[in-house]
């Protein structure tokens, strides 16, 4: 077995079974603590407020978007590129397709690197920012510095392997978005799902009592 | 006396508290809505930051996963008694659970709600502020946080009789509203009564006030006491199941109002058999009704002021801006008005914390800026007799001058002419 | 005499052409060699096998002439006309038109490989190599007086991340442009032929695995410099403009030049940035701007199919990212190791007051209000060797 096969082999398989796991066994434990029944009487509908709540806070009220602007830009630009990088680019898809065999069209490939580009510079500003700004400084942890770290280095290894013509750079790629894999339900980058809950909860609690999230 | 407060704390913690403390990505955007941080630049005001002592504990004894981590020594230390008590300013001084780090969270963590969540645990352990100590003491003697006494409060009312000539129901059995009110109010801001008197004359309203409840302010959720404030709330919903009546009004009081109408229920443990209304609410619902008509409007250039409890987190957005509407030719809203308004800075305890003046009132300084931006403001109208107080204080402080009033004086004042009441 | 030389010209041109064409004698005459070599190597008229010239409506001048049973143009005629462009050939690609051969690349591959790789290493090491010895001789400058212990803001939160975005990306560009240019050389060549074969005697088969390494080294380099191209330029342009403002030349930076900064004659006056400062940030601009363009053109190279442009573009983006690179060097010492107290102000946005006062002196003047004097205007003490 090569080490291009054990990577995206059993090690990989290890690694997506860790992440699917150990994320819910995180989410299904959160939801498990359960919450008292309240007893106020309702102004509105809860369920509403979830929905509300989740989609209310993807946009920056307007009172605070001047004082916000620069992380919902970097913040988005990282988010989208990534999230266009991992779904629509070629060799991704074509991934995907060996071990699902579903499949769907590509972008073009200037279209992923249009997409990576605007996901590393919106990742490496909001990285600097983290260790330039005098809150982010004050709260951020050894947590959050690992989990960008991980994360640029996936999105670096595949970027380096892009010319598909050196299994040696693809492996590295592969090996290190297992390792990322296995860090991730330990970590903040839950918060890609826990994101939902919470929100949801706020959202629910505002609606409840016939406010606006 | 460590013990406590962290079982407290992981008692707090249910399924949405974890989701939040689960979501946090460490951002810091909540500092950006912050007015202790914007008035001082120290990144320790940052809203999550106040929340360390909850993310450690949770982190080390509840949150899913912990039995690896702490296999790999990856869990937290164990809250010590040094680290609450120095968060203890961050949690009561800093912070009003205004609920603006709620709304610009990208997560839509309730930072605020969590506070209060954080302050039960210090509560318990009783690691709270002196001047909120003292509202406790008082409390239980008179269940006024300043002390008012029954006979107090029938000075005030008799005086309010003199002054509008109505009789003012008091311990009415089998009246349809309970009117409540803060100590504040009656002390500072009397005429509230006798403005009430007026206006439900005017509507119809049976009504009455009751010696054995009147208080509306509840230090229990200000010190975070689950406790001291169901006892406080079992207080009034005692009374006013005994008095029988139908509705229970909480006056113009920022937590009052959430503390009885949305976490009520929930301290004691049971639904209510009467329906809790703010006052605006009410009066609001009474305007629509037709049975409060609007007379002569205040022409003066008036701006109106969101508690944070009324509005952001208790629901009332559009009340008070109609009830302005009637009462006002010249209302001009505040740039930055409605669910995202500025605090006045002085809720939720602060205002009876006397450590945290300085804090308080530089925080007070990002509200009036707002203000100036305005300008050429002839009064300031606010639903929050609290609220008016910090702004007194804060105007005092930094040697400014405007006018405050309150809502429930101002829309008694345009009430539609009556033919004059005789004289008592 | 004329015809004596045509003849030996002609007996030269014969023992050293294709043995078919030698049975035609009178291909080539003194005048039509003598005047493309005045021309240098642009086309003259081709003869005929018979010595005369072609006719102009039968053969258009430039064109190659037919070859026939005993040959019209001998071989090397055709070649000389492909080589400089006088044959009407086209090359099966569009984008060289009628250009099938093209030999300046030999001038660019000699330029890029004697001189560019030949010395960019030795370059670079060299100013790494005064900045050790600088530092050695001179030590790390510290603030006169020590610390005040208060600060004052110097660079807000949009300077700092502006900064600090181009650094990183500044870095990565360096660094897979470095294993682009001096890859090869330094692993093959160097450490592989050099060091291992011929100093340490190893087995030839290490060059072999170099070879792969470098390979896949270069491979991964330039996708990432590729890639990364366009954030560098996004990072380029918002530290340009963001950086601007202070930036241009003033009266103090004469004085500040005398004064060799600070190094000779005590203290130097300055504004919000110092001369060197402003160098540096003018270096940025132009070297940055070049590197950005050719890079831009190395990324796209079909917007134009002069050759020239390229060869020159390949040259001016190593030379200015060699030159880049140097100063960056010299900027991140001074602004980290070299001088107490400088770091500060990019990480934290805020200085020491006696930092300002001493090496900004104007400015610090202008943002606090407050005059500064020059009561000590000896050279400071440093600490010599030690940080």
């Amino acid at each position: 077995m090569t080490f291009l096969d054990f990577v995206e082999g059993p090690m990989f398989y290890a690694a997506a079974a860790i992440f699917v796991t150990a994320g819910l066994w995180r989410i299904i434990g959160i939801l498990r603590i359960g919450k008292k029944p309240d007893l106020a009487p309702a102004r509105g509908s809860a369920t509403a407020g979830w929905w509300k709540g989740n989609l209310r806070h993807f946009f920056p009220r307007g009172l605070f978007a001047e004082r916000t602007w620069m992380h919902i830009l970097g913040g988005y630009g990282f988010h989208l590129g990534l999230f266009v990088l991992l779904f629509f680019a070629a060799p991704h898809i074509a991934f995907i397709e060996r071990f699902t065999g579903l499949s769907w069209p590509a972008l073009p490939r200037w279209g992923f690197i249009i997409a990576a580009e605007i996901a590393f510079a919106g990742l490496i500003v909001l990285w600097v920012r983290r260790f330039s700004d005098p809150v982010m400084r004050q709260i951020s942890d050894w947590d959050d510095h690992i989990g960008t770290w991980l994360t640029f280095l996936v999105m670096l290894t595949g970027c380096l392997a892009l010319q598909e013509s050196v299994v040696a750079l693809r492996a590295t790629h592969m090996l290190f978005v297992n390792i990322w894999l296995i860090y991730f339900p330990f970590s903040r980058l839950m918060h890609a799902f826990t994101v939902f809950l919470s929100r949801g909860a706020t959202g629910a609690s505002y609606g409840r009592k016939g406010m606006n999230p | 006396m460590t013990n406590i407060a962290i079982t407290t704390l992981l008692d707090q913690t249910d399924s949405d508290i974890a989701a939040y403390l689960e979501a946090c990505v460490h951002c810091g955007e909540c500092a950006e809505a912050c007015q202790f941080y914007e008035s001082t630049r120290d990144p320790k005001y940052t809203p999550t930051f106040k929340l360390a002592p909850l993310v450690k504990a949770y982190k080390r004894h509840k949150a899913p996963l912990r039995g690896i981590k702490k296999i790999f020594g990856l869990v937290p230390d164990e809250v010590t008694e040094d680290e609450l008590r120095e968060w203890e300013p961050l949690i009561y001084d800093s912070c009003t659970m205004c609920g603006r780090c709620t709304l610009v969270c990208p997560m839509g963590i309730d930072i605020a709600g969590t506070i209060r969540k954080v302050r039960e645990g210090y509560a318990a352990a009783d690691i709270v502020p002196d001047g909120l100590k003292q509202a406790r003491v008082n409390v239980e003697k008179t269940s006024s946080p300043m002390g008012v006494t029954p006979k107090a409060l029938l000075a005030q009312i008799k005086h309010q009789e003199e002054d509008t000539g109505l009789k003012i129901p008091v311990n009415v059995q089998g009246a349809d509203y309970l009117a409540l009110f803060s100590s504040h109010e009656i002390m500072a801001s009397p005429e509230i009564i006798g403005a009430y008197a007026r206006i439900f004359e005017k509507a119809g309203l049976s009504w009455t006030i009751s010696t054995e409840a009147y208080e509306a302010t509840n230090v229990g959720v200000q010190i975070g006491s689950g406790p001291l404030a169901a006892k406080l709330v079992q207080r009034v919903v005692d009374e006013a199941e005994r008095l029988g009546v139908k509705y229970v009004i909480s006056p113009e009081c920022g937590h009052a109002y959430g503390a009885i109408r949305w976490a009520g229920p929930n301290l004691i443990g049971r639904t209510f058999d009467f329906e809790v209304l703010h006052i605006i609410e009410l009066l609001d619902r009474l305007r629509r009704d037709g049975l409060i008509p609007a007379g002569k409007k205040d022409d003066r250039k008036l701006t109106l002021h969101d508690p944070c409890q009324i509005v952001r987190r208790g629901g009332l957005l559009k009340e008070p801006r109609r009830l302005m509407d009637d009462a006002c030719s010249n209302f001009v809203e505040m740039p930055g008005a409605g669910i995202a308004n500025l605090c006045c800075g002085g809720g939720g305890g602060v205002s009876a914390n006397l450590r945290a003046e300085e804090l308080r009132t530089k925080a007070f300084g990002v509200k009036l800026d707002q203000i100036d931006k305005l300008g050429g403001v002839d009064a300031v109208v606010i639903p929050c007799a609290n609220c008016r107080g910090v702004f007194e204080d804060g105007l005092f402080d930094l040697d400014r001058e405007l006018e405050v009033i309150g809502l429930g004086e101002l829309v008694a004042e345009t009430l539609a002419d009556d033919p004059p009441k005789p004289a008592k | 005499m004329r015809h004596i030389l045509s003849l030996l010209a002609i007996c030269l041109i014969v023992a050293t052409s294709d043995p078919a064409s030698a049975q035609d004698p009178g291909m080539q005459t003194r005048e039509s060699i003598m005047e493309r070599q005045r021309g240098l190597g642009l086309s003259g008229d081709y003869t005929l096998p018979s010595g005369q010239p072609p006719a102009p409506e039968t053969v258009q001048p430039g064109s190659v002439p037919q070859l026939g049973t005993r040959g019209y143009a001998s071989d090397s005629d055709i070649w000389r006309a492909l080589r400089d462009g006088s044959a009407n050939a086209t090359p099966s690609s569009s984008t060289a038109a009628s250009q099938l051969m093209q030999v300046i690349g030999d001038d660019w591959r000699m330029i890029r490989h004697d001189y560019l790789i030949k010395y960019a290493g030795w370059v670079l090491l060299g100013v790494i190599l005064l900045i050790a010895l600088f530092y050695l001789i001179r030590g790390r400058i510290m603030i006169r007086g020590g610390r005040a212990g208060n600060t004052i803001p110097r660079f807000s939160m949009s300077h700092r991340i502006a900064h600090w975005f181009l650094a990183s990306t500044f870095i990565l560009m360096a660094l897979s442009g470095l294993i682009i240019l001096l890859g090869r050389p330094v692993l093959v060549k160097g450490l592989g032929e050099w060091l291992m074969v011929g100093q340490l005697g190893m087995d030839a088969s290490v060059v072999t695995t170099l070879k792969s390494v470098n390979g896949v080294l270069n491979n991964a380099a330039l996708q990432g410099h590729n890639l990364f191209g366009p954030v560098f330029i996004l990072s380029l342009l918002i530290v340009i403009i963001r950086f601007m403002k202070g930036n241009f030349f003033q009266k103090a930076d004469f004085g500040w030049i005398l004064k060799g900064g600070g190094l000779i004659g005590g203290h130097a006056s300055s504004n919000h940035y110092n001369f060197g400062e402003k160098t540096w940030y003018w270096v940025v601009v132009l070297v940055g701007l070049m590197i950005s363009v050719t890079g831009l053109f190395l990324l796209f190279p079909w917007l134009s199919d002069n050759l020239r442009f390229h060869q020159a573009a390949t040259i001016l983006h190593a030379v200015g990212a060699l030159g880049m690179i140097c100063f960056a060097m010299g900027h991140a010492y001074v602004g980290s190791v070299g001088m107490e107290g400088s770091l500060d102000s990019m990480l934290r946005g805020e200085v020491d007051v006696n930092w300002a006062k001493e090496h900004h002196d104007l400015w610090y003047e202008e943002v606090t209000g407050e005059k500064v004097t020059h009561d000590h205007d000896e050279i400071p003490e440093t600490a010599k060797g030690t940080a």
